[in-house]
C-alpha cells in the first residue's frame, strides 16, 4: 500500500482514527486516517462507490460510524458536535434546498437556524454569481444554480472548515472555472480549511494542496499535490546517433532503459541525471537530436491507484 | 434553538397546503352540519327543542375524531416531505442545530396548526348556531371550547405517532396508509374498548368523565415523544 505520511505543518483541523463504517456486514469505509491541516484545500478523491460521501456524512455527524473516533478543530465529534458544526459549512452530494421558496427564502431558512446577519444572505449570493435569480423559485433552477445555492448555504455562517461533495457536479465549464478560483481564494483570503471530493483528479489537481485517494473505503494514497505531479512523471525519451551503442553505455552507467524504434526510452529521470547521460552521449561521439519528456498523464497515475496497481 | 427552528419551518410550510387544509377540515364538518341542519330543520329543532346548542355541537363532535385523525396523518405527511422531497435532511442537520430541537420543532408546529383548526371549528360552529337561528344568550362557551380540544388532547397519541412515522420514512405510503387505517378505525370507536387510545377522542366529548380521556391521550403523547424524539436523533441521515 502506498501511505505517504503528510508533513504535519501545523493545526490539524480534520483527524480521524480508524474510521470504519459497515452496512450489512460490507466496509463502505474501512478504517480510514483522514488528517487535514489548517488552510489547507484537501482533495478527497476516488471512483464512484469508494465512500467519499459516507465518509463526510460521518464528518458531519449526519451517520454514526460503526467504529473508529473523528476530531474536528481538536473536539471529539461524538461530545462536542454542535460547537464543531457551529464552525463548518457543508454541501452534501445532490443539492438541498426548498422548491418552492425563492434563493433568498432559502438561505433566510437557514439563516434563521444559525443566527447569522440578514445581510449576509446578499453577500452569499453574490459570491456564488446568484444575484438577480433570487427571486425566483427554486425549482425552476437549473441543477447549477441548484448546486451554486447549495456552496452559498454553505458559506452563510461564514465557516472555518468548508465540506463540499462534488461541488462542480452538474456545472457548466465556467461554472466550474468559477467555483475552482472561489474554493481556491478561500484558504488565501480568509484561511479556511476545504475539503473537497471529486471523483475527477483533474478537477481538483488544480486547486488542491493535497489529495488523498479512496478505494473500496481505504485510503490508497495520500500526499501532495507536487508529489503527486513528481510520481506520475514519467519517461526520457531521447532520439540519437547509433542508438544501440548508446543504449549500451547507457545501461553500464547504470540507467535503466528500452530501445524502442531506434529511440532511448529511460525512466527515473531527474534533472541531473538527464544532464550526466547527455554529457557523457555527446563526448563519446553520438549526435542527440531531441531529449523529450514523455508524461504519464495524472489520470494515468490516478487509474492506477485507483484500479489497485498500488494495493 | 427549538424556536428558531420553528421559526424556519414556518418559513418553510409556505404555499405547500398546509394552511388549506387547516381551514378544509373544521369549515368542511360545519359546512356538513349545515346542510343537515338547513335539510332537516324543522325534525331536529323538535328533537334538540330543551337544548338547541348542546344537539348541535353533539353532531358535529360526532365528525371530529375522524377529522383530526385525518388531518394530522396528512399534516404530519406534509411536514415531513418538505424535508424529505429534495432530500433537505443533510443539510438541515449538519447545521448547528440540535436533532431534538429539529424534531420538536416539527412537532409544535403540528401541534399548533391542529390548534388552529380546533379553534376555528369552535368560531365555527357559534356561527353555524347563529345562522340557524339559535339563541345568543343560551351559547354554552365551555362547550363550544371543548368541542375540538378535547378530542385533540386525546389524538396526541396517534398524532405524534404519525409525526414520527412520517419523518422516518422517506416513501410516505406507508406513513399515511397506517393514519388513513386509523382514520377509519375510529369510526367504529363506539365498538371499542376503552382501553385502545384510538377510541380516547370520541370518549372525550361523550363519555361521563370525557377529561380522564382527554387526560389519558396528553400523558400518553408526552411519553410517546421521548422514544420517537431518541430515534431521530441518533438515526442515520441519507
Ligand atoms: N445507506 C446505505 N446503505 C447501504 N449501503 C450504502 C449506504 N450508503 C452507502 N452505501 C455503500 O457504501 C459505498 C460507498 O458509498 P459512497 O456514497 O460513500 O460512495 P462515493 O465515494 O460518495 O461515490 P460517488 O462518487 O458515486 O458519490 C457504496 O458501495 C454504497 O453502495
Ligand atoms: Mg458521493
Amino acid at each position: 500500500m502506498l501511505i505517504y505520511e503528510v508533513k504535519n505543518m501545523g493545526e490539524t483541523v480534520i483527524n480521524t482514527k480508524s474510521l470504519l463504517k459497515k452496512y450489512g456486514g460490507r466496509a463502505a469505509v474501512d478504517h480510514l486516517n483522514l488528517k487535514i491541516d489548517k488552510g489547507e484545500i484537501y482533495g478527497f478523491l476516488g471512483p464512484n462507490g469508494a465512500g467519499k460521501t459516507t465518509t463526510i456524512r460521518m464528518l458531519l455527524g449526519l451517520i454514526t460510524p460503526t467504529s473508529g473516533s473523528i476530531e474536528v478543530f481538536g473536539q471529539d465529534l461524538r461530545k462536542n458536535k454542535l460547537q464543531i458544526l457551529r464552525r463548518v459549512g457543508s454541501l452534501v452530494e445532490s443539492p438541498s434546498y426548498y422548491g418552492h421558496l425563492t434563493a433568498t427564502e432559502n438561505l433566510e431558512a437557514i439563516r434563521r437556524i444559525i443566527d447569522a446577519p440578514k445581510s449576509r444572505i446578499a453577500e452569499v449570493l453574490k459570491v456564488v454569481s446568484l444575484t438577480g435569480e433570487e427571486k425566483r423559485p427554486v425549482k425552476g433552477f437549473s441543477l447549477g444554480m441548484k448546486q451554486r445555492l447549495g456552496i452559498a448555504a454553505a458559506l452563510l455562517g461564514e465557516p472555518e472548515l468548508l465540506i463540499l461533495d462534488e461541488p462542480t457536479n452538474g456545472l457548466d465549464p465556467s461554472g466550474i472555472q468559477e467555483i475552482r478560483s472561489l474554493i481556491k481564494r478561500l484558504p488565501e483570503e480568509q484561511g479556511i480549511t476545504v475539503l473537497v471530493s471529486s471523483h475527477l483528479l483533474s478537477e481538483i489537481e488544480q486547486m488542491a494542496g493535497t489529495v488523498g485517494i479512496i478505494r473500496q473505503g481505504q485510503m490508497v494514497y495520500q500526499d501532495t499535490i507536487a508529489n503527486l505531479q513528481l510520481q506520475a512523471s514519467g519517461e526520457m525519451r531521447l532520439a540519437i546517433s547509433e542508438p544501440e551503442a548508446a543504449m549500451f553505455l547507457a545501461k553500464r552507467r547504470g540507467y535503466e532503459g528500452t530501445l524502442q524504434e531506434g529511440r532511448l526510452i529511460l525512466s527515473r529521470m531527474n534533472d541531473a541525471r538527464v544532464a550526466l547521460l547527455v554529457k557523457e552521449l555527446v563526448e563519446n561521439g553520438h549526435a542527440v537530436y531531441r531529449v523529450e519528456e514523455r508524461r504519464q498523464s495524472l489520470e494515468d497515475f490516478f487509474l492506477q491507484v485507483v484500479e489497485g496497481g498500488a494495493s | 434553538m427549538m424556536l428558531r427552528a420553528l421559526s424556519a419551518d414556518w418559513l418553510k410550510i409556505r404555499g405547500k397546503g398546509l394552511w388549506f387544509l387547516v381551514f378544509l377540515g373544521p369549515l368542511g364538518i360545519v359546512a356538513m352540519q349545515g346542510l343537515n341542519f338547513g335539510l332537516r330543520f324543522d325534525y331536529l329543532t323538535k328533537e334538540y327543542s330543551d337544548d338547541l346548542w348542546g344537539g348541535l355541537l353533539d353532531n358535529i363532535a360526532n365528525y371530529v375524531p375522524v377529522a383530526l385523525y385525518l388531518g394530522g396523518t396528512l399534516l404530519c405527511s406534509m411536514i415531513a416531505n418538505v424535508e424529505h422531497q429534495t432530500s433537505a435532511w443533510k443539510q438541515l442537520l449538519a447545521l448547528p442545530v440540535s436533532r431534538t430541537a429539529v424534531f420538536m420543532a416539527k412537532l409544535l408546529l403540528c401541534l399548533l396548526l391542529v390548534a388552529v383548526s380546533c379553534l376555528l371549528l369552535s368560531a365555527g360552529s357559534v356561527i353555524l348556531g347563529l345562522i340557524l337561528g339559535f339563541k345568543m344568550d343560551l351559547i354554552p362557551w365551555g362547550d363550544i371550547l371543548r368541542i375540538g380540544f378535547m378530542s385533540y388532547l386525546a389524538t396526541l397519541p396517534v398524532l405524534i405517532l404519525q409525526l414520527w412515522l412520517s419523518l422516518s420514512f422517506r416513501n410516505q405510503t406507508l406513513p399515511v396508509s397506517i393514519g388513513l387505517t386509523l382514520s377509519m378505525g375510529s369510526l367504529f370507536a363506539t365498538f371499542l374498548t376503552e382501553f385502545m387510545p384510538l377510541t380516547w377522542p370520541y370518549l372525550a366529548w361523550n363519555a361521563p368523565n370525557p377529561i380522564w380521556f382527554s387526560g389519558a391521550g396528553l400523558l400518553l403523547g408526552m411519553l410517546l415523544i421521548v422514544p420517537s424524539a431518541v430515534h431521530f436523533a441518533r438515526k442515520d441521515v441519507a
